[in-house]
């Protein structure tokens, strides 16, 4: 049986290659139709704002890409709570669909996957 | 289930070891190498949350960092290791969590 893995993503996706690595390694996962579960954690839940125009810094679009996710078979999506309203983020108003979890659901989250790769 | 949490950057350049003491389970344990080893230095707040975690975390730093740092003054409950025993603590938790 496949080993299933947990991504933590943390970084935002103008601070450089590392937000769109964590999202390739997933989607690369995926194909292969690993069990697979993503976790925003930190600035990572940046990269879940609407409206962002990754043109006007000649990049591509990242959110379009996380779109993506749930065609690729991975709907574990996960957000943390704290990082969320650390950053005066409202859980309703994201970019993609995920599961706010506090500091202790993180801590069995992290415990219950075979691998945790944190980006 | 138990992780072994890696960290390997200064606790006073980014968030790292901060985010990483929040999501720490009981049974959980923390490794440092690297610049992350500088959060033992004394006389710091990441010091003092090192010291001030569950006594059933246990906290492990690469010894030649250490040295190479010239970090003498570590807390009692440290215990440092080698690469064999670096290569043991990945053996015996049931995965493992490199902050990267």
């Amino acid at each position: 049986m496949a080993r299933s893995m947990l991504i933590i993503t943390r970084q935002s996706p103008w601070s450089g290659p590392t937000a769109r690595e964590a999202l390739d390694i997933a989607l690369a996962g995926g194909a292969f139709e690993l069990p697979l579960g993503m976790l925003f954690l930190d600035d990572g839940v940046f990269q879940l704002t609407q409206a962002q125009q990754a043109a006007q810094l000649q990049q591509k679009d990242l959110t379009a890409n996380l779109q993506a996710l749930p065609m690729f078979g991975i709907d574990s999506l996960y957000a943390a709570k704290r990082s969320l309203s650390e950053r005066g983020l409202d859980a309703t108003k994201l970019s993609l669909l995920v599961e706010v979890l506090d500091d202790d659901a993180l801590r069995t989250l992290i415990n219950s996957y075979d691998h945790v790769i944190t980006l | 289930m138990a992780t072994l949490h890696m960290l390997s950057y200064s606790p006073f350049a980014d968030s790292r070891l901060a985010s990483c003491l929040r999501l720490l389970a009981a049974d959980d344990a923390l490794l440092l190498t690297g610049d992350a080893v500088y959060a033992l230095q004394a006389n710091t707040a990441q010091r003092q949350a090192l010291e001030l975690m569950p006594v059933s975390i246990a906290l492990f730093a690469l010894e030649e960092d250490l040295a190479a740092r010239g970090l003498t003054a570590v807390p009692e409950r440290l215990q440092a290791i080698d690469y064999a025993g670096f290569v043991e603590l990945c053996c015996r938790y049931d995965r493992t969590n490199a902050w990267l």
